[in-house]
C-alpha cells in the first residue's frame, strides 16, 4: 500500500505574491485503493490542489506538507513526482506537434524503467492497442502527435489513456468529465475504474456528481475558501446536488 | 563578355532584393567573391525527364537585381530540368541534390498541368557559395517543393525565385538545417489569377550563424493566394532574422497575403528577429500577418514533465514541436526522422 498525505497546505500563486493564499490549510490523506472525490464551487482552491501535489512551478507552498509514503515531495521537480507515483490528469492538456502519441507514452513508461530494460515495442504496442480499445479510441490516434487537433473530448479521453498505460500509484483527475458527452464520460469511467485495485488510488475533482454516479467514490470531500470543509461518503455529493454549495460555511463544522 | 558588362551595369542601377537593416549587411556580403568552382545539380527521376547541364543554360537567368548580378558574377555551373507538360510524378519525389563544393544556378520549368513532387538538397562546402534557384510553373500546375539546405560552406547566399501562371499551385517549404551564415531569399511572384503559393520555412540555427531569411510573396494576379509561415529555432551564439513580406499589387483584386514569423530562443546568447511586412497597394483584398520571438513554452514542459519525462527530454520534444510548425507538410518519413535527430543532436552539442 501507498499513501499520499496532505498536511496543512497553504499555497500562493507565484506571479501574485500579494494575492492571499489559495489553499489555507488543507489536510488529506489518500492511500491506494481508494478513489476519493473533491467537490466544491468555483475558485475554491479544486485545481490549484492538484496542480500543486503535482509540482506545477506557478504555485508556491508557503506552509504544510505533501508526503508520498511518508517522504516529503516538496523539494522534487514535476517529473521526479512523476516517476514517485503520481499522475495528474490536466483539465486543459497541451498540444504537442512532433511527438507521436504512442512515440509520448512509450517515452513515459520508459522514464520510469532503467535503461537495460525498456519496454519491448512488440508488447507496447500490444498493450496500447488493448487499451485504446477499451477507451473506444481510433487506432489512428496513436499516430497522432500529441493532442494536436484533438477535440477536447479526445483530448479528455487521451488522458485516461496515459494514465491506464503508465500505470501510476495516484491519479490525480482534474475536471476530467468537463466537456464530455454522456458517451465519452461512460467510457473515462470505465477507464477509470479498470484501474482501480489496491496499487492505485486516485482524488477525482469534479463539480457535478454526474461523474460519481459511474465512478463511486469511496471518500467525498467538500472545498471551499482553500481548505476541506467537509468530508463523508458517496451520500454526501448526493446531497449536494440537491442543496448545492451556498450554505455551507468555511471555519464551520457542517453536515 | 557583353552579358557580363550588361550586368555589371545592373548592379548600379538595381536596389537590394532584401531590406538591408542595420543587424544584416548583404551589401557587405555582396562584396566577396563566390568560389570559383563550376559543377552541376544532379537529378533523381523515376520516369525520364528532360535535364540540361552546362554553361549554356545561363542564359535562362536575367539578373534584375544585385543579388542576381553577384550570382552570375562568376563562372557557375548551370542545370536545366524541364518537366513536360501533364506530366505526374509518382510516389517517388524528383531529387535534385547540389554539388559537393559548389553553388550554381538551377532553372526549373513545370509544365502546363503536371503534378510534381520535387526535392531540392543541398549539403554544399566551401568558402562563399552562391545558388540561384529559378522556377517557373505554368499554368494549372500543382507543384509540391522541398528544399533541404544542410550547407556546411562559411557563407551562402541563395536566392530562390518563382513565379505562377494561372491557377498553379506551390506548396514549398524549406527546411533550413545549415552552418553557413548568409542570406535565404525565397521570392514567389503570383502572375496568374488564382494562382495560390504557401511558403513554410523551418530554421534550425546554431553556434555563431548569422541568417537572413526574407521570404516574399507579391500578388500580381486577381484572387491569387500567398502564405508564408517562418519559424526558426535558435541557440548558442547564433543571429535568426526572419523577414516576410506580403506584397499585393493595385488591381489583384479578392487576392489574400497572409504570414506568420515565429522565432523560439534557447540561449542567452542567441538573437532573433521577425519582421512582417505587408504592403498592399489594393483595396480588396485580404491580409494578415502574426509575429513572435519566444522562449520554450512552459506550459508544454510542464505538461511533458508531469508524465515522467526528465526537463532535458520535454525540452527537446518542445522545440521539436515548435519547428514541426514549419515542417509539417513534409511527408517523407524518413526524412522528416533525419530532421528531428538532427535536431536533437543539434541541441545535445550546444546542451541546450
Amino acid at each position: 500500500m501507498h499513501t499520499l498525505e496532505i498536511k496543512d497546505l497553504h499555497v500562493k500563486i507565484k506571479a501574485e505574491p500579494e494575492h492571499p493564499e489559495i489553499l489555507t490549510g488543507v489536510n488529506l490523506k489518500l492511500a491506494t485503493g481508494e478513489i476519493h472525490a473533491i467537490m466544491g464551487p468555483n475558485g475554491t482552491g479544486k485545481s490549484t490542489l492538484a496542480e500543486t501535489i503535482m509540482g506545477n512551478p506557478a504555485y508556491e507552498v508557503t506552509q504544510g506538507d505533501i508526503l508520498i509514503d511518508g517522504e516529503s515531495i516538496l523539494g522534487m521537480a514535476v517529473d521526479e513526482r512523476a516517476r514517485a507515483g503520481l499522475f495528474l490528469g490536466m483539465q486543459y492538456p497541451q498540444e504537442i506537434a512532433g511527438v507521436t502519441n504512442a512515440e509520448f507514452i512509450r517515452a513515459a513508461i520508459n522514464a520510469r524503467r532503467p535503461e537495460d530494460d525498456q519496454i519491448r515495442i512488440s508488447d507496447f504496442l500490444k498493450q496500447l492497442d488493448k487499451t485504446m480499445a477499451t477507451l473506444e479510441m481510433p487506432e489512428s490516434m496513436a499516430d497522432r502527435y500529441l493532442n494536436q487537433g484533438f477535440s477536447g473530448g479526445e483530448k479528455k479521453r487521451n488522458e485516461i489513456l496515459q494514465l491506464m498505460m503508465i500505470h501510476p500509484h495516484f491519479g490525480l483527475l482534474d475536471e476530467i468529465d468537463s466537456g464530455l458527452d454522456i458517451d465519452a464520460l461512460r467510457i473515462v469511467a470505465k477507464g477509470v475504474n479498470l484501474m482501480r485495485g489496491p496499487e492505485f488510488g486516485s482524488m477525482i475533482i469534479t463539480h457535478y456528481q454526474r461523474l460519481l454516479d459511474y465512478i463511486i467514490p469511496d471518500v467525498v470531500h467538500v472545498m471551499k475558501g482553500g481548505r476541506i470543509i467537509e468530508s463523508g461518503g458517496p451520500d454526501l455529493a448526493k446531497k449536494l446536488e440537491k442543496t448545492g454549495y451556498e450554505h455551507l460555511k468555511v471555519g464551520e463544522q457542517n453536515g | 563578355m557583353n552579358t557580363l558588362k550588361w550586368v555589371n551595369k545592373m548592379v548600379e542601377t538595381t536596389t537590394l532584393p532584401a531590406p538591408n537593416l542595420p543587424k544584416f549587411p548583404l551589401a557587405r556580403y555582396l562584396k566577396n567573391q563566390p568560389d570559383a568552382v563550376e559543377d552541376r545539380v544532379v537529378l533523381h527521376a523515376p520516369q525520364a525527364i528532360a535535364y540540361a547541364a552546362g554553361s549554356s543554360e545561363v542564359q535562362r537567368f536575367t539578373p534584375t537585381n544585385s543579388l542576381d548580378a553577384w550570382l552570375l558574377r562568376s563562372p557557375q555551373g548551370a542545370t536545366t530540368v524541364d518537366i513536360p507538360a501533364h506530366f505526374v510524378s509518382g510516389d517517388d519525389p524528383i531529387v535534385l541534390t547540389g554539388p559537393k563544393n559548389a553553388g550554381g544556378l538551377l532553372y526549373v520549368h513545370v509544365g502546363k498541368g503536371a503534378k510534381v513532387t520535387l526535392q531540392e538538397k543541398w549539403a554544399s562546402g566551401g568558402h562563399v557559395l552562391g545558388i540561384w534557384l529559378m522556377l517557373v510553373v505554368e499554368a494549372d500546375a500543382d507543384v509540391n517543393w522541398l528544399s533541404y539546405d544542410s550547407f556546411t560552406a562559411d557563407t551562402v547566399l541563395v536566392n530562390r525565385t518563382a513565379t505562377l501562371a494561372a491557377n498553379a499551385k506551390l506548396n514549398w517549404t524549406l527546411a533550413g538545417f545549415s552552418h553557413n551564415s548568409g542570406l535565404n531569399r525565397v521570392d514567389v511572384r503570383l502572375l496568374g489569377h488564382n494562382a495560390e503559393v504557401t511558403v513554410n520555412v523551418g530554421v534550425l540555427a546554431s553556434g555563431n550563424q548569422h541568417v537572413n531569411y526574407t521570404t516574399s510573396v507579391t500578388n500580381e494576379g486577381q484572387h491569387t493566394v500567398g502564405h508564408i509561415n517562418q519559424r526558426g529555432v535558435i541557440t548558442g551564439n547564433a543571429h535568426l532574422m526572419f523577414n516576410g513580406i506580403g506584397h499585393i499589387i493595385k488591381g489583384a483584386r479578392g487576392s489574400d497575403a497572409q504570414q506568420e514569423n515565429r522565432v523560439l530562443m534557447l540561449s542567452q546568447r542567441a538573437e532573433g528577429d521577425a519582421n512582417p511586412i505587408l504592403l498592399i497597394d489594393e483595396n480588396d483584398v485580404t491580409a494578415g500577418h502574426a509575429a513572435s520571438v519566444t522562449r520554450v513554452n512552459a506550459d508544454q514542459l510542464y505538461y511533458l514533465m508531469s508524465r515522467g519525462l526528465s526537463a532535458t527530454l520535454a525540452k527537446r520534444l518542445v522545440i521539436r514541436g515548435f519547428l514541426e510548425g514549419g515542417l509539417a507538410e513534409i511527408d517523407d518519413v524518413r526524412l522528416k526522422k533525419e530532421l528531428f535527430a538532427t535536431i536533437d543532436r543539434t541541441l545535445v552539442a550546444e546542451d541546450a
